[in-house]
């Protein structure tokens, strides 16, 4: 539907505009500027604006000091003290909470993906009695204010350990559970809205070819829009690997811990604070997030649907 | 598989008939749903048995509808978009909606501090605390002793008389006792003596021993905590089973179940240790009548949409603004300005609001100390300046979210349509508000929405910078310039004499959630995508 | 295990075979899955007699101190504790949530001031430490006791002192008005400031600033018969509230500049062991590093405001056991038979650097002129009042003290508005 109706548009506005952009071949710095220097310029300015506020934490993380208000002190001490503090104590695993992290992540940024996509697929393709209430439901969910959540969340665990111990408390399973049950909520969203950009037309050639529902979700749908996929999973990594409050409650045991539960442990006393150490801590789990984000660009990068949308 | 495709897009009167019996992959199909089914179903049986093995049996009634519910879905013909939500909308339920009918069952009863378990754990726990000890009343060595099953005392006074005793049975002199090297009966005739393991083992019989310390029982009773060491307690209240009454032996007073939760005296007394009652509509009643939340209502009302609608439109256009910036095909650095863009969001926003706080700090912060030479702007502390700040520092956390599903929805775009408005001639800034826009904004139109509910009750970012603060000076409440109703509920529910009162704050929160719900709902009726959604 | 995990195998692929989920056939699989759960069961008995299990939370700050001494307590008693670090903000809020769902941990390391908390949620038990109380500093053991009866097992005891560099100041002084022309004259002399005292930007610091309003006669709580804090009795707002507001005002930005709202707990300390300043009011917990740093610290008693003594608020730290522990005699045993000893708590000053509670340990740390100091102080301390009204204190209190170090408001006018809306708290 969103090509049929946006191309009539897109004509009667290039019409009105038609010459404004007649060709110039002369590649002048204003011709560059105004095609590309510009975005370099942003890029810069909004680089700061974004990285400053990191450059105190990462300072912190090389001070052996470890503060991470002064103003004036950045990076006046660079050493490694606290990246060896951080690998260094038996109580505190940092490796293995690393690796913990990644696990839970990892499974529950596919995890989220999947239900998400199948969701949003039949919200955008199927109509069918309460889909609408479905749609808004799921909307009015996230608007409820979680203050009490964790509460709950700790009961029903507790009770889940009773039946099935290794899903409960404790387990990292029954902490990924908890986070696909946030599946279906802004990420179904995110790709519904997506789905519906996709044209139906599509669809309709498949299934004239044969082609089942589960072979056009897979193989069309999920292709199409590849590029939200794979920004809802490293949203859904991000928040999974970042996430504190139900962690702690459900993961007790400091060898199953996930990074950001046990990096706070280095901060939790107000009176003296290892920000250096958790600074470092905080440094080491951005890496992963960004490992990640250079991994899935190129499902990100433009020119891989185009084809296939012609096609 | 193909089956089941009897219902498609409705739509579509031109949909296809059932046309192929066999498409290529349906045996391979087959085989993956049977596999699945058949995995779900076995762990599903492994839990309804757990379950019947430990007697829960509404839940074993419910998992059992559950099971064979999904077994139904996936065994029927035709429901098609049930097949596809199914799986979804199973952790959903239990893990969201459950939360959220739970917050609403807590605001009709008194939860909090106070009221925080059920009844018999409360008269445990009053009972425990009850029991004194004798003031100048001497300390006894025990062994534990055991003979027929049943656990005695071993009693050593400090004289160095030894006596046993058990529960009912009061102490009587022992003849004979093996005396140990620190003076302390270690045994006696007829009586095996339990080694620590053994204590360990029974550690829960051996604490609730209470030993008559003769045939008066208001000489008071000898009991042992650790197994080693008892001493001479008596309770100051008594707990009447019949009645349901502590009775303070010292004083007289009864206290009785008031039916709010808690014991009661007469004169009004309370005892400290309630437990968890229902109480009807009474949070809501006080969330209506309490003074502190009626004060400066309206203009936490005002602020906190200012800065649900301003948070969510600074983090779209600035994130929208970078994604189409940074969507050039051939821009160098593309790759390395999108991961800067996205870093503010992989750190922990605790931590980056820490590092915000001090850079605003008034007389230290980089901010006035470097960017502006040395001035005294109260970032954090005129009203003002305060809302801003909040806002920059969200707009900070947030835009890269925004920058991430912007470029993500940019790239979905279809690129004929740009490409064939490019060579009429369109402008970039045309192409991008008459096309580009609605397009984006059919996508992201529901995810606008829900960040608006995010921020609508954000409550970390502003306990990180300001704490509400800074305060009204003509309310002498704790409430100021940047607190949003989140927050303030906060303050209310859980900031009083009588400690956090959950009851109250899930009331509140069930108000405010009907106010958002009621704007979100309306708001999303206008969206395009909403067109969409009642076609 | 086995028969059991393969039967429900089994079991599902058939019942996909047989279209649905035959309950019948479940309730006859369930007899072999029912042998199954008698044996698991049993064998957690046997885990306990053999192997006794007890968890402890305790926050990051205070797990050093534990470690090695939980270690010891396996190796002598074969009773292994879990110590499940848990952040501190959080920590007493769960062990409320959990206790009641049987889940919550055996024991849980902490400040004396969660106690009425605690013992409002019924979620600990009473531990009666015997002879064994005589042998622990007064103050800790009174710290531990509400309602008449003891819930802790103390191990440290924390209060505030007046740091000073003694190279900036060699001399100590005894009244507030002597500091400050100390300061002002040290400060002329090119030191940058006065004084330092952290401060939360948001919330005030009356934690820090209380010897000074206890030395003008305006305690938090008056005390009951028993010497414990009675929250009828809020003695914030007794006759010389206004003169301390007056006092704060006049310390504040507007005035003198001793207090400033804008220098965090982080900006003094990194202040302090710049050299930047001759005093630094804070806890033992910033003297190591200053001390790194070069600073020469001597630590001062309080000094006074008024003409009555400065008392500061002493923190207690101690071990309180769950009242649903299934394991409480093991946990009594650690708590009071183990932890009590001379040398534990020895051990424990070395681990964690807290002044220990038990008179013996203490005398031992200090030789350490800091500890010494810091124990003569708080022998004029206070407890912190563990009663849950605190709760409803603190917000208002530092609000308004906030504002006054900020020059805003009349001192009396605030002052009394600040009591009268912490009454109302206190009423609901």
């Amino acid at each position: 539907m969103s090509n049929s109706t946006l191309t009539p548009a897109g004509k009667g506005t290039a019409e009105s505009t038609a010459g404004t952009v007649a060709a110039q071949p002369r590649k002048s710095f204003g011709h560059w500027f105004r095609d590309k220097g510009w975005r370099h310029l942003v890029g810069v300015v909004m680089g700061v604006f974004a990285l400053f506020p990191l450059a105190y934490v990462l300072s912190a993380a090389l001070s052996p000091t470890g503060t991470l208000v002064s103003a004036n002190g950045l990076f006046t001490t660079v050493a490694l003290d606290n990246f060896i503090d951080l690998f260094s104590d038996p109580q505190k695993p940092f490796a293995k909470w690393f690796m913990n992290t990644l696990i839970v992540g990892l499974i529950t940024s596919a995890g989220t993906v999947f239900l998400g996509a199948l969701a949003a697929y039949s919200f955008s393709r199927m109509r069918f009695t309460g889909r609408r209430f479905g749609l808004m439901s799921l909307m009015l969910l996230q608007m409820f204010p979680q203050m009490l959540g964790v509460v709950a969340i700790f009961l029903l665990l507790s009770g889940i350990s009773d039946v099935v111990p290794w899903l409960g408390l404790g387990s990292q399973t029954g902490l990924i559970m908890v986070y696909l049950g946030g599946a279906l909520g802004v990420n179904t969203y995110l790709m519904y809205g997506f789905f519906n950009t996709v044209p139906k037309s599509l669809d309709e050639a498949a299934r004239i070819d044969g082609a089942s529902h589960v072979q056009i979700f897979f193989t069309i749908i999920l292709r199409l829009v590849t590029p939200i996929l794979a920004i809802v999973g490293l949203l859904s990594f991000i928040t999974a690997t970042g996430e504190f409050l139900i962690a702690s409650i459900v993961l007790n045991d400091p060898d199953a811990q996930t990074l950001a539960v046990g990096l706070y442990s280095f901060v939790g006393d107000s009176q003296s604070r290892s920000w250096g150490v958790f600074s470092a801590g905080a440094v080491l789990a951005a890496l992963p997030v960004m490992a990640l984000f250079l991994f899935l660009q190129r499902f990100i990068s433009s020119g891989l649907t185009s084809g296939a949308v012609k096609g | 598989m193909v089956d089941q495709l009897d219902t498609p897009v409705r739509s579509r009167t031109s949909a296809p008939q059932k046309k192929t019996r066999r498409s290529p992959d349906s045996t391979a199909g087959l085989l993956a749903k049977i596999l699945l089914l058949g995995l779900t179903d076995a762990f599903a049986v492994y839990v309804l048995m757990a379950l019947f093995m430990n007697e829960k049996w509404l839940i074993l009634a419910v998992a059992t509808a559950v099971t064979v519910l999904i077994n139904w879905i996936y065994l029927r013909r035709g429901g098609l978009p049930a097949k596809y939500l199914a799986p979804g909308v199973l952790f959903l339920l239990v893990f969201q909606v459950f939360v959220v009918v739970y917050s609403g069952y807590v605001a009709f009863t008194n939860y909090g501090d106070g009221h925080n378990s059920t009844k018999e754990d409360a008269i445990s726990s009053i009972s425990m605390s009850a029991q004194k000890r004798v003031p100048d009343s001497p300390a006894y060595q025990v062994s534990v002793v055991e003979k027929d099953d049943v656990l005695s005392l071993l009693v050593t006074d400090p004289d160095g008389g030894v006596r046993i005793g058990t529960t009912g049975e009061p102490l009587e002199d022992v003849e004979d006792a093996e005396i140990g090297g620190t003076g302390k009966a270690v045994g006696a005739d007829g009586y095996r003596t339990l080694n620590f393991n053994e204590l360990l083992s029974v550690q829960q019989e051996i604490t609730a021993i209470k030993v008559p310390l003769s045939e008066d029982l208001d000489d008071g009773i000898l009991q042992t905590a650790d197994g080693s060491n008892a001493y001479v307690f008596k309770p100051v209240l008594v707990y009447d089973e019949a009645a349901d009454t502590f009775t303070d032996t010292e004083t007289g007073v009864v206290y009785a179940d008031g039916g709010e939760g808690s014991y009661v005296s007469d004169s009004g007394e309370r005892l400290p240790t309630g437990w968890k009652v229902g109480v009807g509509f009474e949070n809501f009643e006080r969330a209506f009548t309490d003074p502190d939340l009626r004060g400066p209502l309206v203009s936490v009302i005002l602020w906190t949409f200012t800065f649900a609608l301003g948070s969510v439109l600074l983090c779209f256009g600035l994130g929208l603004f970078l994604a189409l910036t940074f969507n050039h095909p051939n821009l160098r650095g593309k790759k390395i300005y999108r991961t800067i863009m996205i870093l503010p969001y992989a750190f922990p926003a605790f931590l980056a609001g820490l590092v915000w706080s001090g850079m605003l700090n008034q007389e230290f912060g980089f901010i006035n100390e470097t960017l502006f030479g040395g001035a005294d702007i109260p970032w954090l502390t005129d009203p003002w300046l305060a809302k801003f700040s909040v806002l920059l520092v969200n707009t900070w956390l947030g835009f890269p979210y925004m920058f991430l599903v912007c470029t993500g929805a940019l790239q979905s775009l279809p690129d004929d349509v740009n490409e064939a408005a490019r060579m009429d001639g369109a402008s970039a800034w045309r192409i991008f508000r008459s096309i580009k826009l609605p397009l984006l904004l059919v996508s992201t139109a529901p995810l606008l929405i829900s960040t608006f509910a995010f921020n609508f009750n954000n409550f970390n970012v502003i306990f990180m910078l300001t704490g509400g603060g800074p305060r009204f000076s003509d309310t002498n409440m704790d409430i100021g310039a940047t607190d949003l109703l989140i927050t303030l509920v906060y303050k209310v529910a859980f900031g009083q004499g009588s400690g956090r009162d959950y009851g109250l704050a899930s009331a509140l929160a069930v108000i405010i959630f009907i106010i958002v719900a009621v704007i979100s709902a309306v708001s999303f009726r206008q969206t395009k995508a909403l067109e969409e959604v009642n076609s | 295990m086995k028969v059991h995990t393969t039967g429900t195998t089994a079991f599902g692929r058939r019942s996909f075979a047989l279209g649905a989920v035959s309950v019948t056939a479940a309730l006859v699989l369930s007899a072999c899955g029912g042998g199954d759960a008698a044996e698991s069961s049993d064998s957690t008995d046997l885990a306990s007699a053999g192997a006794t299990t007890l968890t402890m939370w305790v926050d990051a700050e205070r797990s050093p101190a534990l470690t090695d001494v939980t270690a010891r307590f396996k190796e002598d008693t074969g009773i292994e504790i879990k110590l499940v670090t848990k952040d501190f903000e959080q920590v007493s809020d769960d062990f409320i949530t959990q206790v009641p769902t049987g889940k919550g941990p055996d024991l849980i390391v902490g400040p004396h001031d969660w106690l009425g908390k605690f013992v409002q949620n019924g979620v600990i038990a009473p531990i009666e430490l015997g002879d064994k109380a005589a042998e622990f500093q007064e103050s800790s053991v009174a710290a531990m006791t509400y309602e008449g009866s003891t819930y802790g097992v103390p191990y440290s005891i924390e209060n505030i002192g007046l740091l000073r560099n003694a190279d900036l100041v060699p001399e100590p002084a005894t009244t507030m008005d002597e500091v400050i022309a100390n300061g002002k004259a040290a400060v002329e002399n090119g030191a940058e400031f006065p004084f330092l005292v952290g401060m939360d930007p948001k919330q005030g610091d009356p934690y820090h600033l209380y010897p000074f309003q206890t030395s003008m006669g305006v305690p938090v709580f008056g005390t009951d018969e028993n010497g414990g804090y009675d929250a009828s009795k809020l003695e914030l707002g007794n006759e010389n509230g206004a003169a301390f507001a007056a006092k704060v005002k006049e310390w504040g930005e507007g005035g003198a500049g001793i207090l400033n709202s804008n220098i965090t707990a982080d900006i003094a300390k990194e202040k302090f062991n710049a050299g930047a300043s001759p005093y630094f009011l804070t806890g033992p917990w910033n003297v190591p590093l200053a001390q790194e740093a070069g600073i020469n610290v001597v630590v001062d008693p309080l000094p006074t405001a008024g003409d009555q003594p400065a008392q500061p608020f002493i923190g207690v730290n101690g071990f309180f056991i769950s009242s649903k522990s299934q394991n409480s005699l093991a946990a009594t045993e650690f708590a009071l038979n183990y932890l009590t000893t001379e040398a534990v708590q020895d051990a424990m000053f070395e681990g964690g650097g807290r002044p220990p509670a038990l008179t013996a340990s203490f005398e031992k740390a200090a030789e350490d002129p800091i500890v010494e100091a810091f124990g003569k102080i708080g022998a004029d301390g206070v407890p912190m009042p563990a009663i849950p009204e605190m709760g409803a204190v603190w917000a208002d209190w530092g609000g308004t003290e906030l504002a006054l170090i900020k020059g805003q408001g009349d001192p009396a006018e605030s002052w009394a508005k600040m009591v009268s809306n912490v009454e109302a708290k206190i009423a609901k």
